[in-house]
Order: C-alpha cells, then sequence, then structure tokens
C-alpha cells in the first residue's frame, strides 16, 4: 500500500508538469496572437460614436494596465500564474467586462453533461454489443448490428447531426433542434427545466452515440474475438464453467481494461467540447463558446478554455494511471 | 476382469474444410478403437500433427468445426452413469465435466486467467461440482492443497506471481480438486524444465493413485512415457499403430514406427548413433494407401502399400497393425529401466 502512494505521488507530480507546460504554451501562443484586445475594444467603442482623440488616448492607456500589456512579458507571465492560481483568467472580450473563468464555467455544465452522458452510452453499448458479437461469433443479429456499424462508422459525425437535423426539424419537425432547452422556460431547478434540457439534448446526444458506437463496438469485437482463443478461455469452458462467468469474467473482463483507458481519454476530450456538433444544434456549450472567442479575437477566453482542456485531459489520464493498477494485477505498481 | 472407464469404437474425426467449391477431409483420427481400464494411466505417443490433440478434443468433448465425429463411438462409464461426449446433449455434458472428466492442459503459463485470483478461478470450476459454498468450500480448497504440499497462500495470488512449476500444481490441484474419475492430461510438462517436471509428474502419479483415477496422459516425450505409463498406444497419421503395456513397448516393439521411436531416447553413456527415420509424417489430408507408414519404413513391401494392416492381437495386452510385426526387433538394446529411473515407484 506504501508502494502505491509514493506510485500515485510521482504520477501527481507528473500531472503538475503536464499542466504546467500545457498552460505555459496556451499562454504564450494567447500572447503573440496579432489580434490586440486593447484595439479591439477601442475598435468596437469608437465605431459607435465619436471620441476625442485624447479620450481614446487615456481609454488606451486604461485598458492597457488592465491587461497588464504595459509590463514586460516575465511579468505579464508570472501575474498570470498569480491569477490562474485563484481561479481567474481576465476580463473576456466578447462579454466584457464579464472574467473569461465565469463564461467558461456558464458553458461548462452543458458540454460536460451532453458529452458525459452520450460518451458513456456509445461505451456501454458499444463494447457490451462488441464483445457479444465477438463471443458469439455466429449469431445473426450480432452479425447485421456489425454490418450496419461498418455502413456507419465512415460518415463523419456531423453529416449525422446534420441528417437528423433534417429528418426531425423539418421533414418530421418533432424535435428541437437549437438551445440547450425551451425559451419559455425559466433556467431554475425546476422539472420542467430539466424536462426542456433533457428533451433538447436529446438529438445531439443521439448524433454522438450514433457517431461514437462504432468505436467501440469494432475495438471490442476485435478484443474480444482474440481473447475467445486464449487458452484460459478454452480451458473454462473444457471446465464447465458457467456460460455467463465464461463470457462476464474470462472474456469481457479482460477486454475490458484496454477499453477503460480509451473511455478515460475520451472524457478527458470532452472539455474541449465538441466544436461541431454544437454549432449543429447551436447547443450553450465550451465549443460554441470557443468559436465565438476566436471569432471575436478574444485571446484571453481561448486561454481559458484551453487552460480548462489542459487540466481535464491531464486529470483523466491522471486518474486512470491510478485505476489501472487496479483493473489490471499484471501492471505493476512502482 | 476388464473393467473399462472408457471404451472408443472404431472413431473417426475429420477436420472438413470447403476450399474452393470442393471438400476437403483432414483425417485427425481415424478408426481409432481402444479401452481405458479403472486406475489406469494410459500414454498417448506420437510425433507433432499424428492426431494425438485431436483424438483427445473427441474425448474431451472439445469439437468444434471444422473437426468433426465421422463415425463410431465413445463411452464413458462413469460408476454406472454412461455418457457418449460425441453424441450427449451439452446440459449432460456440464454435469459431468470436472466432477467425472477434467482436464490439464498443455501451456500451464495461459490456462489460468490472468486477472483472477487463484481463489477465484478454483470457485469457477470447482463450485458447482462440489456443491458447496462459502467457508466450506474454501476448507475443502484448503485441505486438498494441503495435501498436495501446496501452500495455501497460492489462493491469494494472481497466476503471474506464480513460477512456472507452482502454476502448472496449481493447474494439477485444480483438476483434481473436486477428486474426477478420469483426466485428460496433454502435455502437462513440455513447458517446464526437467527438475521441475520430475516434481510435477510425482505429484500426479501421487494423487492419481490415491485416488484410482484413470488418466490419459499425452505427450510425445518417450522418456516421460516410461515415468509415468502403464499402457501406451503409438499414433502414426491419425492411427493408433500399436499398442502395449509400457516396459513390453519398450523392450519388445512390435511396429517398425515404435521401435524406431524408442530407439530415438538418447542414454546417458551411450555415444552410438541413433537410427534415423526418412522423411516427414504424411498429409492427413491424403495419406498414403495401405498402412500409412510403409513410405518411411524400412521394411515395407508390396503388400503394405497395397492393404490396411488391422490391429491386432501379438502378445499379452499388446496389439500391433503391421504385416510383418513377428519380424520387428528392438533397434538397440532396451534400457526401459535407464529410461524410467525417475519416478516410478
Amino acid at each position: 500500500m506504501r508502494g502505491y502512494f509514493l506510485f500515485a505521488a510521482k504520477r501527481f507530480l507528473q500531472l503538475a508538469v503536464v499542466v504546467f507546460a500545457g498552460t505555459s504554451a496556451a499562454f504564450l501562443v494567447a500572447h503573440f496572437s496579432p489580434i490586440s484586445p486593447v484595439e479591439t475594444i477601442i475598435g468596437r467603442v469608437s465605431g459607435q460614436s465619436s471620441f476625442s482623440p485624447t479620450a481614446v488616448e487615456s481609454l488606451r492607456a486604461t485598458l492597457t494596465e488592465l491587461f497588464g500589456y504595459d509590463q514586460p512579458l516575465w511579468q505579464q507571465y508570472l501575474n498570470f500564474w498569480g491569477r490562474f492560481i485563484q481561479g481567474d483568467l481576465g476580463p473576456s472580450l466578447i462579454a466584457f467586462p464579464t472574467p473569461a473563468m465565469e463564461l467558461v464555467m456558464r458553458a461548462l455544465p452543458w458540454t460536460v453533461g451532453l458529452l458525459t452522458v452520450a460518451i458513456v452510452i456509445s461505451w456501454i453499448l458499444g463494447n457490451l454489443l462488441g464483445g457479444l458479437a465477438g463471443y458469439f461469433q455466429d449469431n445473426r443479429i450480432l452479425k447485421s448490428i456489425g454490418v450496419v456499424a461498418i455502413g456507419i462508422q465512415p460518415i463523419p459525425y456531423y453529416i449525422i447531426a446534420f441528417l437528423l437535423v433534417i429528418l426531425f426539424g423539418y421533414v418530421w419537425p418533432v424535435m428541437p433542434i437549437s438551445g440547450g432547452f425551451a425559451m419559455s422556460v425559466r433556467p431554475a431547478w425546476s422539472v420542467d427545466f430539466v424536462l426542456s434540457v433533457l428533451w433538447h439534448s436529446l438529438l445531439p446526444a443521439f448524433s454522438l452515440v450514433v457517431a461514437g458506437i462504432g468505436t467501440w463496438f469494432f475495438g471490442m469485437r476485435a478484443l474480444v474475438s482474440n481473447i475467445v482463443t486464449e487458452d484460459y478461455v478454452t480451458y473454462a469452458d473444457l471446465a464447465g464453467v458457467d456460460r455467463r462467468t465464461v463470457v462476464g469474467g474470462y472474456v469481457m473482463r479482460n477486454a475490458l481494461v484496454p477499453q477503460l483507458t480509451a473511455l478515460a481519454m475520451a472524457l478527458g476530450g470532452i472539455f474541449s467540447g465538441t466544436i461541431i456538433t454544437e454549432q449543429v444544434f447551436n447547443y450553450p456549450g465550451l465549443g460554441s463558446l470557443l468559436i465565438r472567442a476566436v471569432n471575436g479575437g478574444d485571446s484571453g477566453l481561448v486561454l481559458a478554455v484551453s487552460c480548462v482542456a489542459v487540466i481535464a485531459v491531464a486529470s483523466a489520464i491522471f486518474i486512470i494511471d491510478l485505476l489501472h493498477p487496479l483493473l489490471d494485477p499484471r501492471v505493476r505498481v512502482g | 476382469m476388464s473393467d473399462p472407464i472408457l471404451t472408443v469404437e472404431g472413431l473417426k474425426a475429420y477436420y472438413r474444410v470447403g476450399q474452393f467449391g470442393k471438400n476437403l477431409d483432414i483425417r485427425a483420427v481415424d478408426d481409432v478403437t481402444m479401452q481405458i481400464e479403472r486406475g489406469e494411466i494410459y500414454g498417448i505417443a506420437g510425433e507433432s500433427s499424428s492426431g494425438k490433440t485431436s483424438l483427445i478434443k473427441v474425448l474431451a468433448a472439445a469439437i468444434r468445426p471444422p473437426l468433426q465425429v465421422i463415425d463410431g463411438s465413445v463411452r464413458y462409464d462413469f460408476g454406472g452413469r454412461i455418457i457418449d461426449p460425441t453424441k450427449a446433449s451439452k446440459a449432460e455434458l456440464a454435469e459431468i465435466r470436472w466432477k467425472h472428466l477434467s482436464y490439464i492442459m498443455q501451456g500451464s503459463m495461459s490456462v489460468l486467467n490472468p486477472v483472477r485470483r487463484i481463489e477465484q478461478t478454483f470457485r469457477d470450476f470447482a463450485q458447482r461440482p462440489l456443491g458447496l459454498s462459502g467457508a466450506a468450500f474454501r476448507a475443502r480448497v484448503e485441505e486438498h492443497l494441503d495435501h498436495l504440499k501446496l501452500p495455501t497462500s497460492v489462493l491469494r495470488s494472481y497466476p503471474h506471481e506464480l513460477s512456472g512449476g507452482m502454476r502448472q500444481r496449481v493447474t494439477i490441484g485444480l483438476a483434481t480438486v473436486c477428486r474426477p474419475e478420469f483426466m485428460i492430461a496433454d502435455e502437462p510438462t513440455t513447458a517446464l524444465d526437467v527438475v521441475v517436471q520430475k516434481e510435477v509428474l510425482s505429484l500426479l502419479r501421487t494423487v492419481q493413485q490415491e485416488m484410482g483415477a484413470s488418466i490419459i496422459f499425452v505427450t510425445h516425450d518417450m522418456s516421460v512415457h516410461a515415468n509415468m505409463t502403464d499402457r501406451i498406444g503409438i499414433v502414426y497419421a491419425g492411427r493408433l499403430v500399436e499398442e502395449g503395456p509400457t516396459r513390453t513397448l519398450f523392450t519388445q516393439p512390435k511396429h517398425p514406427y515404435t521401435a524406431h521411436l524408442v530407439a530415438s531416447l538418447p542414454m546417458i553413456g551411450d555415444t552410438r548413433p541413433r537410427p534415423a527415420l526418412e522423411g516427414r509424417p504424411p498429409s492427413l489430408a491424403d495419406p498414403p494407401k495401405g498402412c500409412r507408414f510403409h513410405p518411411r519404413c524400412p521394411m515395407a513391401t508390396e503388400i503394405c502399400s497395397r492393404e490396411v494392416p488391422p490391429l491386432e492381437s501379438v502378445g499379452d495386452r499388446h496389439r500391433s497393425a503391421c504385416w510383418h510385426a513377428d519380424e520387428v526387433r528392438p533397434l538397440v538394446e532396451p534400457a526401459f529401466d535407464k529410461a524410467a529411473g525417475g519416478v516410478r515407484a
């Protein structure tokens, strides 16, 4: 057990290094962006009415100080870390002066909720069906599921999203195709609101499940059809071990280890959002936010979204590293 | 006096494969007839791809396409309960597996599930046939391991934490915990070094003698046969070519193939060159006419290439399928006692 804590501590150090390097890179990329937030704000403000040159000049000085651009780069970098640790990444531009972090936090639950549900559903369904298809290789139904999956697999997920919008939004308009909830409902913890959110998330989630299920299905089927030829499966069959135990405890269980790792990676990737799906369904998540930030030249907001993504992916890998020795006893802790 | 636990009659099992619209039969087991007595260790010897494993698969009821039983019958008699594994239903088979018929497989490295503790594997394999649960089951398993002089701490281990020899001993423990009447051991010691091999063999022999179980013991290693088996059946190209008590087969082989097989055994201090056989074993898809050994046989005559020699009695419990059985002489002086120096009590 002591060895395990040592191992966890080492991995945590690794996590810290990765987060540090990742956010630093994101900071530099945002800093060297050719679009200056100061000039963008001035352009926006002075475009609407006429200002005297001195007023513009003092506005520029104020903004430069606010964003900290009057300081040398290393000072800005240190300030960035100082604020970053407190969870503050400066004001956003597209919704000035709302803090960038607040925008991210507002968008985060939508994306995380939608993607977690979609990924977990497609993971469970894909692995279950793929595992069964790998074990019962002569089963007609499972074979035909395989054929359908092969057909759907190469279709890009945004095409599936568009198809769903056209089918259920125009041809047979029964589903909402835009937004996270109905306009008529107030965002609150009420039954109406929750139902509306679920109803609105159905199509985007379905498009993600349909697009994601094939990868899990084929991965699991390949893993399982390798494992059924392993000696320990043959031996358990020869010993008359209960069929369900063999399928569950010998075949699926052993194929699941790499699939769980892949699940963690997929879940970590959630935080960068699904830009296209969210755009198609006009969903108020991180992906839409990122698009608006890029279009509005809001480097601070892009930085905030990037940092959240870096931390999320690194943490997901960290958690899976911690779980791995528990899932597969052959993975040595050390 | 004969009280066979297993009777095989005229068994034919082929791999039936369709290739380019043509059906191809690979005759892995062709017209095998034999009996195994209660409490006997029956060895099956033969080179690779002679059909040993296919025969074992049929006997263990592990027949999967393309392997099919074409003809003949297999009959187990478990204390009055008669069952033919080639015809029995899955439910019937599940009932006899491990309780009456267990199996020790080749490759001790990979027969245990790597992500299950040994105790869990014992539970999966033996709980149903033993009809025990919880503490009673655990006590029975511990008692059994104790008896085999295995530390009970192995139950808490994962397979990868055990050495190869220990793993094979655990497998023997697993195969014997339900005290089956019949065991099939397929090359159980092939991957082990000779020291561990000797320990594993004596363990298996001790358990077998205590339980009075019968074992079919498959290996291509003739010195292991000399050590372990009461009788040997020699398989060549899917056919049983000679069968007899182990000592008789080593000292007075009545089939030229057996004579060569026995002569190939190296002896300490003996530096004479061994007579080797020309050629390779025939293809089982298109075996030679007549005696399948005739293209490689130094004694072959015209009748050998024309007619299949019947497996006929040539002595006490000794049968040989050779037209010239009377003329076969041992190729080297019999050295059975040297070969069987180790385990045999």
